[in-house]
């Protein structure tokens, strides 16, 4: 006995430690690798910045923490915006030395010209491009306000801040891409991967969609934002050189059709929900039946990484299953049309349509994924890709107003402080202030995040003390010495920007232990100026907290209102404006306004369902109103053209002020219609019968849509508590 | 070659430009052989473009300084 369980023991030993160790080597060690290299390359700035005698190391070793990423990419991609920022700055602060360097009142109105653009600017575009219009307003604090009494030295202090930031940046970029690289295309392909694997296990399943789970919606708002962030991973690893082009097409195209295909399957879900209690239960069976063969294909797929051979296996296969449902609906659609009443005969129709979608654009999908994957693999894809895809991004005015004013008065008041105290150190004030208000705002919560920062600035300015006025003089004796004391916090300053839920005590602490950890070229430490300007500093971040809980007034519901509003808005305009909008822009547009609109105004749980419900119904309509419009186009002025004109004409006068009583008219309207286009699809001649069974297609959608209130955008009650 | 030349009217070491210059070759450079494919022959990219961008610098560099 006690021998089997030492055999076994030494069986499983080895084992379990190979396991261990791999495991660790997967989420530990990336991490460790990490810490050394932001470690290395700090110490590198310090030391190039200290050999080349710029005055003030501290700016190339901060902005190597700054811009340093666990992935090349996103160095790259920070550090361009970050040369850009800067030089845009340098320029700015040249300039305005230049003209209002006399003049008080002048030089104040455009500093806070641009700051509040600046930092409107950084709310509106997306990823590090943000970040280089927040280096723009902060280059000027850093370079325009230590020489504001003497604007002669402007030259001086806008060269050296300009190096420094250019040595830092240096080294953090070569750092990153020469020790352990680890490249994002990589985690793009992996990712892609994931997101494969993870739509035919679902679509696989019919129960997916055809039965109703309660924690259906909490997966809704992960697949935007999935959407929008690979967007941002495939746009930063363009900076890296070995994605080149093709794969980038790829994986663009790959995010599209992902894109519609997730709408086209939420969409059908909630049809589904929304069928369900009110059609008789043979629709559902008749749409399960309809799909089942779709499933069947999916299932019949092993489940692990799927090679080369199984996808286009799986391609071949989808194609085939394409004919039988086409033939299954049309045989359906006349059986049932007898039997059924016409709401759940439009019921049936919209969704049989959208199992159709579903299964065009999972053939798709699966094309370019499988040329993506051969070219990933061989570097041949089997799919010519010239289309380029854009992706939209829809960005609220008011957000971006909001942002602009808070950045302007974050900096009028800290200047008038400036002035009213005459306080030397009450520059250091203004300049932290600014730079929070423009770099925060970024960030979903900012008064978290203030409050975080200033808790990192006090721990910083602990550490910085014990620093300065023990380690460092007693310690030190050359800037190799500096560099082996320092290493340590710089490591644990690293780990620390890793860590999610410390970004802003991690950015506190990066600031102010840079700026008041004496890394001078030559040791320069005075209590009274270090106990003043950690005061100013931190009076600084009092400004900028205040400014962020006093000019925030997005509230749930009013958060709520302004979507609903931009979404009534958007069908609106697709039922009287341009025929020619692309679905993509459309849909890449709606869940980026949704992205937004979750972090920074604010939804709980249940309200940004709600809003997700609202997006999909307005892609779905949106969509369905381009359509009809299209096709209607196509037909000329055909008999049925009167009628379909004026169901569209009815939809957007709906959505320009939602009634209850234009609700009734409008679902009359549409049933009219429909009945009429059924009757002319039979007489018309052979040409026009496919656009027209399209329009009653469409219509039918719309119409079953608009019986689900909930749905539509319109806030009928506060979901906010 | 000069080590100080005047741009502009402002006075810059002559290397300035030349970093500038150099970064520009290096970014063609680079959009050349990533569309070519050759890096994926290559056995550390990062460490062969650095090289390569040291090389294209310091060629330059080290004629103005003999």
């Amino acid at each position: 006995m006690q021998s089997d369980k030492a055999i076994l023991l030494n069986l499983t030993l080895p084992l379990y430690l190979k396991r261990v160790a791999l495991e660790w080597l997967a989420l530990d060690a990336p991490t460790l690798i990490y810490m050394a290299k932001a470690t290395f390359a700090g110490l590198f700035a310090l030391i190039i910045s200290m050999v080349l005698n710029l005055p003030d190391p501290r700016t190339a070793i901060f902005t190597t923490f700054i811009v340093m990423q666990p992935q090349s990419g996103l160095v790259f991609s920070k550090s361009y915006y970050r040369v850009i920022g800067t030089t845009v700055g340098v320029g700015i602060s040249l300039l305005m030395m230049g003209m209002f360097a006399q003049d008080q009142a002048w030089f104040i109105t455009f500093f806070a010209l641009w700051i509040g653009i600046m930092t409107a600017a950084g709310v509106k575009y997306r990823n590090f491009q943000s970040y280089g219009f927040v280096l723009a307003g902060y280059t000027l604090c850093i370079v325009a306000l230590p020489v504001i009494e003497m604007p002669l030295e402007i030259f001086d202090i806008a060269v050296s801040r300009f190096s420094e930031v250019l040595v830092g940046i240096m080294s953090a970029t070569i750092i990153s891409d020469v020790v352990f690289p680890r490249k994002l295309s990589d985690s793009l392909l992996s990712s892609e991967r994931e997101r494969f694997a993870n739509l035919v296990a679902t679509l696989a399943d019919e129960k997916s969609i055809f039965e109703i789970q309660e924690d259906a919606h909490a997966h809704m708002t992960r697949f935007s934002g999935g959407v929008v962030g690979l967007h941002a991973i495939r746009i930063n690893s363009s900076f890296e050189s070995g994605a080149d082009r093709k794969n980038r097409q790829h994986s663009q195209s790959l995010n599209q059709e992902y894109m519609n295909l997730s709408t086209t399957f939420h969409s059908l879900k909630n049809v589904i929900i929304a069928i369900e209690p009110r059609t008789p239960p043979e629709v559902l069976e008749k749409l399960a039946k309809l799909y089942r063969p779709i499933g069947s294909v999916l299932k019949s797929c092993p489940m692990t990484p799927l090679g080369v051979d199984d996808i286009s296996c799986m391609v071949d296969q989808l194609l085939s299953v394409k004919k039988d449902v086409d033939t299954f609906f049309v045989h359906e659609q006349n059986s049932l049309k007898s039997i059924l009443d016409s709401d759940s005969y439009d019921a049936f129709i919209s969704a049989a349509n959208l199992i159709v979608r579903l299964l065009n654009e999972l053939y798709i999908y699966c094309v370019t994924y499988l040329s993506f994957v051969k070219h990933r693999i061989s570097g041949k894809s089997s799919k010519d890709l010239s289309r380029v895809v854009r992706f939209s991004t829809h960005t609220d005015n008011v957000l971006v107003a909001l942002a602009a004013l808070r950045g302007s008065g974050v900096l009028l008041v800290s200047m008038m402080f400036w002035i009213f105290s005459g306080w030397p150190y009450a520059t250091l004030t203004v300049t932290l202030a600014v730079v929070i208000g423009l770099l925060i705002g970024t960030l979903p919560s900012p008064l978290d995040a203030v409050k975080n920062f200033f808790k990192g600035g006090v721990s910083a300015v602990i550490v910085a003390a014990v620093y300065d006025f023990y380690i460092i003089p007693e310690y030190t004796t050359d800037m190799w010495t500096l560099s082996l004391v320092i290493a340590p916090v710089l490591a644990i300053v690293a780990w620390l920007t890793t860590q999610p839920k410390w970004s802003g005590f991690s950015l506190g602490f990066i600031f102010l232990f840079m700026y008041q950890c004496s890394l001078d070229p030559y040791y320069k430490v005075d209590p009274t100026v270090f106990m003043e300007s950690t005061l100013a500093y931190l009076i600084g971040i009092i400004f900028a907290g205040t400014a962020y809980l006093l000019v925030n007034f997005w509230s749930c519901s009013l958060t709520q209102r302004r979507v609903a509003k931009i979404l009534r808005r958007q069908i609106v305009s697709l039922s009287k404006g341009a025929i020619t909008v692309q679905r993509s822009s459309l849909e890449s547009m709606g869940r980026d306004l949704v992205q937004q609109f979750s972090t920074h105004g604010r939804l709980n749980m249940r309200s940004s369902r709600l809003v997700f419900e609202w997006l999909l119904s307005t892609l779905e309509l949106g969509r369905a109103i381009i359509a009809v419009r299209r096709n209607m186009k196509k037909l000329g002025g055909s008999y049925g053209f009167i009628h379909i004109n004026r169901s569209v004409y009815v939809i957007k006068n709906y959505f320009e002020n939602p009634s209850e009583a234009k609700l009734e008219v409008l679902l009359v309207t549409l049933r009219e219609t429909l009945e009429i286009l059924e009757d002319y699809e039979k007489t018309v001649e052979k040409v026009y019968r496919k656009r027209v069974h399209a329009i009653i297609g469409e219509l039918a959608l719309i119409r079953t849509i608009m019986l689900t209130k909930s749905s539509l955008p319109i806030v009928m009650e506060d979901s906010c508590p | 070659m000069p080590l100080d030349i005047t741009l502009f009217g402002i006075q810059m070491p002559t290397l300035l430009p030349i970093f500038v210059i150099a970064a520009v070759v290096q970014i063609l450079i680079d959009r050349i052989m990533s569309d070519a494919g050759i890096y994926n022959h290559v056995w550390h990219p990062g460490l062969f473009r650095t090289a390569i961008f040291v090389c294209i610098f310091a060629i330059p560099s080290l004629l103005i300084y003999n």
